[in-house]
């Protein structure tokens, strides 16, 4: 049921695009037909799946590490306000420069690496969810905190069995939206001379004009990050089973 | 509620409370909250095992008062609480006291069983060991068959029992229950305070019930301390000496009444001064 729920609007997207390109006579270099592309990465199956993995890895890494980092630094903050009042400002102002600007310098001081496209993933991750822990970790109903501290709860006993319980719903939906910025971030990193992954691939084709390889590794990066946004929806189902409306 | 009914023991036995012995004693408790003065100089002794409840008009300071007992307020320097005769240093009731607070409070990612095991498992209690007990008295608290369940399936009379189980595992001498059937209906309301009276009987704590609804506070109580208007202080502490086991037709008995009278006229003239207060 649920796959189908899933397929059904793919299978639109591709009945949409297929037929107009036939009704409108679109020209291949604007849009070139549905079945071209799908033929060019079946003819190229080998190398599409390569890149795949290569960027879904890159963005796993950084998402993974910013999603730790993130709910790390929501927790520290929502314990110690004054640290949060120092160092808060400064991860807002990180963010105010866009990435692209200093990815030269990221591949510069990690190489042509994994590494460097991680952290360029794990840059635009690490905030979203930071401030979004921050968030529910401080809109905890006062009034559960001081049943728990009636109990006996400390510090830990209440992070634990309430606090961060009750950020789960906001911190997977900072996740949702990281997921998508980790990819971009990975793709990103690629751009500044990697030669394997999707970002490579959609560089390659836009030089030498192969449209049918851009829309393929257009493609391909809507697999990573539909392979990236399910793999989160999949761990929130299990954690966040008692949210009704999911 | 038929559940609740069945669980209504005709034949209860329910002794009268063992007098003399302290169990929670108030000396000169007062707190101001900046310019607010929101209890002056509350004494009270409530003794071992007693069913005192607490009424007043709102805004009289209750929650303050239960605030400090809970330990998680502070009187004003000067008064003291002091629990089994020993004063109480700051912060040192906390968790020696079984809470409930007016709204349920249960955790929506726990079932009923792991509700009701919370302050045991807060406390240190293996999490095995408080689940067996908890599914032993899962009867007693009408809730056998939805151990598994988790609160937001559960009917409000029953998230209610929940958390009063909660507090029952919450093992400690003194429970103080601040208003736990305020948004039930009368009828599921009438049902729980002759089950709680049960339970109570049962299980044999020490209770201090807030409430504003008089015959709820003459019905379950041992005493009733009414408090009035802010600064809040204690206005009369009535002993209530109506036989148990106490029947839902008590409350329509002439001894029943004659209490309810002599009260209201404390509690209106109380309230009065606090709408007075109000218009000024």
């Amino acid at each position: 049921m649920k796959a189908l729920a899933l397929l059904a609007p793919l299978a639109l997207i591709a009945a949409a695009w297929e037929g107009s390109v036939a009704l409108f006579a679109i020209s291949p270099f604007y849009l070139p037909p549905l079945r071209d592309v799908l033929g060019a990465i079946g003819a190229n199956w080998q190398a599409y799946q390569a890149a795949f993995l290569i960027t879904l890895l890159e963005a796993v890494v950084g998402f993974v590490a910013g999603g730790l980092v993130g709910v790390g630094s929501g927790i520290v903050f929502a314990h110690a306000p004054r640290l949060k009042q120092m160092v808060l400002p400064i991860f807002i102002v990180s963010q105010t420069v866009p990435v692209i600007a200093f990815g030269a310098i990221i591949v510069l001081w990690f190489g042509n690496t994994l590494a460097a496209k991680a952290a360029i993933a794990f840059y635009l991750t690490f905030f979203p969810v930071t401030v979004n822990t921050l968030a529910g970790m401080e809109a905890v109903d006062p009034r559960q905190i001081a049943l728990l501290r009636s109990f006996g709860a400390g510090r830990r006993a209440l992070l634990w069995k309430l606090l961060l319980p009750s950020a789960l719903p906001r911190i997977f939906t900072a996740l949702r939206l990281s997921a998508g910025l980790a990819l971009a971030g990975a793709i990103v990193g690629e751009w500044f001379g990697a030669v394997q992954g999707v970002g490579a691939l959609l560089l390659a084709a836009m030089f030498n004009e192969q449209i049918i390889a851009l829309w393929a590794a257009i493609i391909l990066a809507a697999a990573v990050g539909g392979a990236l946004f399910a793999l989160v929806a999949v761990i929130e189902a299990r954690l966040l089973f008692w949210r009704e409306e999911l | 509620m038929t559940e609740a009914a069945g669980l209504l023991d005709p034949h209860l036995t329910v002794g009268t409370a063992p007098a003399g012995r302290e169990k929670l004693g108030l000396r000169g408790v007062s707190r101001h909250f900046g310019a607010v003065h929101a209890l002056d100089r509350i004494d009270a002794s409530i003794p071992e095992g007693a069913f005192v409840t607490l009424i007043g008009p709102s805004g009289c300071g209750k929650s303050t008062l239960f605030n400090i007992l809970a330990g998680l307020l502070e009187p004003d320097p000067g008064g003291s609480v002091a629990l089994d005769g020993m004063v109480v240093p700051p912060g040192g009731l906390l968790g020696r006291v079984a809470f409930m607070p007016q709204r349920d409070l249960l955790l929506p990612w726990r079932s009923v069983l792991d509700n009701a095991i919370l302050a045991a498992e807060v406390q240190g209690q293996p999490k095995k060991e408080a689940r067996a007990l908890a599914r032993e008295m899962a009867r007693d608290f009408g809730l056998a068959g939805f151990e598994d369940h988790f609160p937001q399936q559960l009917s409000g009379g029953m998230r209610q029992r929940v958390a009063l189980m909660r507090t029952f595992l919450f093992d400690r001498d003194v429970m103080l229950l601040d208003e736990p059937f305020g948004a039930l209906d009368a009828l599921t309301r009438s049902l729980m305070q002759r089950w709680l009276l049960d339970i109570w009987s049962r299980y044999r704590r020490t209770i201090v019930f807030i409430t504003h609804d008089i015959d709820e506070a003459i019905f379950l109580a041992d005493r009733v301390l009414v408090m009035g208007a802010r600064p809040g202080r204690i206005r009369m502490d009535r002993a209530i000496d109506l036989p148990r086991p106490r029947a839902a037709a008590l409350i329509t008995a002439p001894e029943f009444t004659a209490i309810k009278r002599e009260l209201l006229e404390v509690l209106e003239e109380e309230s009065l001064k606090t709408f007075q207060a109000g218009q000024r």
